[in-house]
């Protein structure tokens, strides 16, 4: 999820719980901010601590100038292919190609799981929103394939982008029953998103104001988790008592707009609910469900129908120019 | 008779209001600030409304062409700079700046119908449910604002301290840069170093210094030149681009125009986050919606008074000789006249794109940026003096720490945002003593 939306999800937890509305609507922030501030702290710990000191074995930086996909593929079948052989982690790191100052070469590296190799293949050039900097439609540039000397398993998807910014690290971890699994950033989504991390900041709340902050922050820590784990890539819930990632639910990616929107909409209807229910003076009440379908659903099927009709009127236009160009 | 002079009204407050978004680094609020203490204005209350709807909605249509085209963006504005810029660097700032007013245009609309329509109906209960959470959600927005810097160096070499604090300067520069712009601002609020009759305009030079010499600076040191402007007749975006990008502006607009101290800016980043956009198109659609929605719905709700809702400078400024009686007579006239600004100005955007162009491409665009920040410290001078000449330095010294350790600018907004907060909490003189500001 993007972090405006694990942000409202747990300023939800914590306007969920009444007093804290009240303390809010009484001069006293403290427990929504504490759960919008724990509900994005997982990714801040992640983003911008941990990452930086996770150490890495190789360190692939492709030369921007020379485009070299056989380079990178080597390097990766040989980071899987070591840690099959001597059976200890290894741990490569991609590095981004940065082409300007808001231009970056994109390249993806494809595992085929069941051909045992990986492929590397030049993409467009893209800016920092990641959308191709040309209007060339397919920028295919030089691709190249690497075999692998035994068999992988995933635990993310098979294909990874490198783009903007910072690239992405792969740990190939050897598994007891011969293949080597492949972990994608694995720095993310583990210790920082544990119920037990977020237990020791909840009772570490509880200590330093009160038990209700506490609540607040193991709530929100807890939905940044659960929200997580409705994507691909999953959470460890349980570290230091259980090792590595559960597989995500599948249910959304983590980028897309409609989950994100939907979520942070639901919130925001939510919250108010709560206000409305919990502010001295207010005579304004309105019921949850009817809030939900007047405010949040039917907007949105508008939204939808209109979004529909425009893809509809741009389907007819796709259809009808060729026809006219080949007439 | 009535509705022709109203319509009159309109139309001229938008000509001048197109006409004043065309200056980089002017706000229409300068321009209403300078007619209201210059000239007698007319006993005619009815006809006020109309010309300042007009002058509002104008200028928030065009000012789309200084942010894209010259890089000298307002407050509200800022976002749309660097995709504005990757558009005027490829020859096509001119699709750039229409896409920000197709998304203003389409949200005037909804502004009037059906926004328009339900704001008198469902407005009065929202604001008695957030009227006393209006301050947390400001501190809400500050801490988000604050969390999401993301650290965008430190992304070679072993993994370390080295690293760690390589990473570390993109959001410590935009902590920073929130902290000392915060500090502008409070020092604005609470001791302004303007004499009294300056006081409309104190937050001029600290914007155009934060937001819009920068940027000029850059332009006149880099010595870029401008490419050739590409003047499409139709733009290359789908109906679905200018939907989600009006539908996302909206929502930020919108949330900007209810929460005080919530600027059109953050508005605008708001709902580019919450929609997840990576699209320019939708993003530059997005902030010209975002505007819209903030400037003219924020003066719209004056026409309301029974919601007890009066937002932002424009209202104020009007309030000082206009009160809205309540009831439909003030207000529909007033959604009248916004969807007669949207449609004239946007009707206007193409002919003075072209002239901003023209100007570009005779004089080039060095000589351009040079004018345009001398008109910039012109205008800050003959506002406010020599005392804002010397906020204007301090504000561009603050303002370039973004661009020198590529951090989000808009963490500039502290000169608003943290005033604000600290005002509503009723903390801004107890800060301001301890800091020194006010003895």
């Amino acid at each position: 999820m993007k972090g405006l939306t694990h942000f409202i999800v747990g300023l939800t937890a914590a306007a969920m719980i009444p007093e804290s509305v009240r303390a809010a609507a009484s001069g006293n922030p403290l427990y929504l901010l504490l759960g919008g501030i724990f509900g994005l702290l997982p990714d801040t710990l992640d983003f911008k601590f941990y990452r930086f000191f996770y150490r890495h074995d190789i360190e692939v930086m492709p030369d921007p100038d020379k485009p070299d996909a056989r380079m990178i593929a080597d390097a990766v079948a040989h980071a899987v292919n070591k840690a099959w052989s001597t059976g200890s982690c290894v741990k490569i790191k991609l590095g981004t190609v940065r082409k300007g100052a808001d231009l970056w070469q994109r390249y993806s590296i494809r595992f085929d799981v069941r051909e045992k190799r990986v492929t590397v293949a030049y993409g467009p050039i893209v800016d920092t929103g990641g959308n191709p900097a040309t209007d060339a439609v397919a920028t295919k540039g030089p691709s190249a394939t690497a075999a692998l000397a035994c068999d992988i398993t995933l635990d993310y998807e098979a294909e990874t982008t490198v783009d903007i910014f910072d690239g992405p690290l792969l740990r190939m971890t050897p598994t007891p029953d011969g293949p080597v699994r492949i972990e994608f950033i694995p720095w993310h989504r583990d210790w920082s998103h544990s119920l037990t991390v977020g237990a020791v900041f909840g009772l570490a709340g509880a200590a330093l104001w009160n038990p209700l902050a506490g609540t607040v922050i193991f709530l929100a820590y807890a939905m940044h988790a659960l929200a997580d784990q409705m994507g691909f890539m999953g959470v460890n819930f349980f570290y230091p008592f259980r090792r590595g990632r559960r597989p995500g639910f599948g249910l959304m990616r983590s980028t897309e707009a409609w989950p994100n929107f939907a979520t942070v909409w639901l919130c925001c209807l939510l919250i108010f609910w709560s206000l409305a229910q919990n502010t001295a003076g207010t005579e304004f009440r309105p019921g949850l469900v009817r809030l939900i379908i007047g405010a949040g659903v039917m907007p949105v099927v508008v939204f939808l129908l209109a979004d529909r009709l425009m893809r509809g009127k741009q389907n007819l236009k796709r259809t009808v120019e060729p026809q006219r160009n080949a007439e | 008779m009535e509705t022709i002079f109203i319509l009159s009204a309109a139309v001229a407050g938008t000509i001048a209001g197109c006409a004043a978004g065309c200056i980089p680094g002017f706000h229409v609020y300068n321009l209403l600030g300078v007619m209201i203490t210059s000239f007698a204005m007319p006993d005619s209350g009815n006809l006020l409304p109309p010309l300042f709807i007009g002058m509002i909605v104008g200028w928030t249509m065009t000012a789309a062409i200084p942010s894209v085209l010259l890089a000298a963006p307002d407050e509200s504005a800022l976002l749309m700079v660097l995709p504005g810029q990757k558009y005027a660097g490829r020859g096509e700032g001119f699709e750039a700046a229409m896409l920000t007013a197709a998304g203003a245009l389409l949200a005037a609309f909804l502004l009037v119908i059906p926004a328009g329509l339900l704001i008198p109906i469902l407005l009065p209960e929202i604001r008695t449910t957030l009227r006393p959470h209006g301050y947390w959600v400001l501190w809400s927005v500050i801490a988000f604002l604050l969390l999401s810097e993301w650290p965008k160096l430190g992304t070679r070499g072993q993994g370390g301290w080295r690293r760690f604090i390589e990473g570390c300067s993109t959001p410590a520069a935009g902590i920073l840069t929130f902290l000392m712009a915060g500090m502008l601002g409070l020092v604005l609020r609470y001791n302004p170093p303007f004499p009294p009759k300056a006081a409309l305009h104190g937050m001029m030079p600290a914007f155009a210094g934060l937001f819009a010499v920068p940027w000029l600076l850059l332009n006149i040191v880099s010595r870029f030149q401008l490419p050739r402007q590409e003047q499409r007749s139709a733009l290359r975006a789908s109906g679905r681009h200018i939907l989600r990008g009006t539908a996302a502006g909206c929502l930020g607009g919108g949330f900007a125009a209810l929460f005080p101290g919530v600027s059109g800016g953050i508005g605008g980043l708001l709902a580019g986050h919450a929609t997840a956009q990576r699209d320019d198109r939708v993003f530059l659609v997005s902030q010209g919606a975002s505007r819209m929605i903030y400037y003219a719905g924020a003066l719209l709700l004056m026409f309301l008074p029974e919601t007890g809702y009066s937002r932002g400078t424009g209202a104020f400024l009007l309030g000082t000789f206009y009160e809205a009686n309540g009831g439909m007579n003030d207000y529909l006239p007033a959604l009248g006249s916004i969807a007669v600004a949207a449609a004239l100005s946007f009707l206007l955007m193409r002919p003075l794109l072209r002239l901003t162009l023209w100007c570009v491409n005779k004089f080039g665009f060095c000589r351009i940026s040079t004018a345009a920040l001398s008109v910039v410290i012109g205008l800050v001078f003959v506002c406010t003096g020599f005392m804002g000449l010397l906020v204007l330095a301090a504000a561009t010294g603050i303002g370039l720490i973004p661009v020198l350790f590529h951090s989000r600018r808009i963490n500039c907004l502290g000169v608003i945002l943290l005033p604000a907060a600290l005002g509503m909490s009723e903390l801004g003189p107890v800060v301001a003593s301890a800091l020194g500001i006010i003895r």
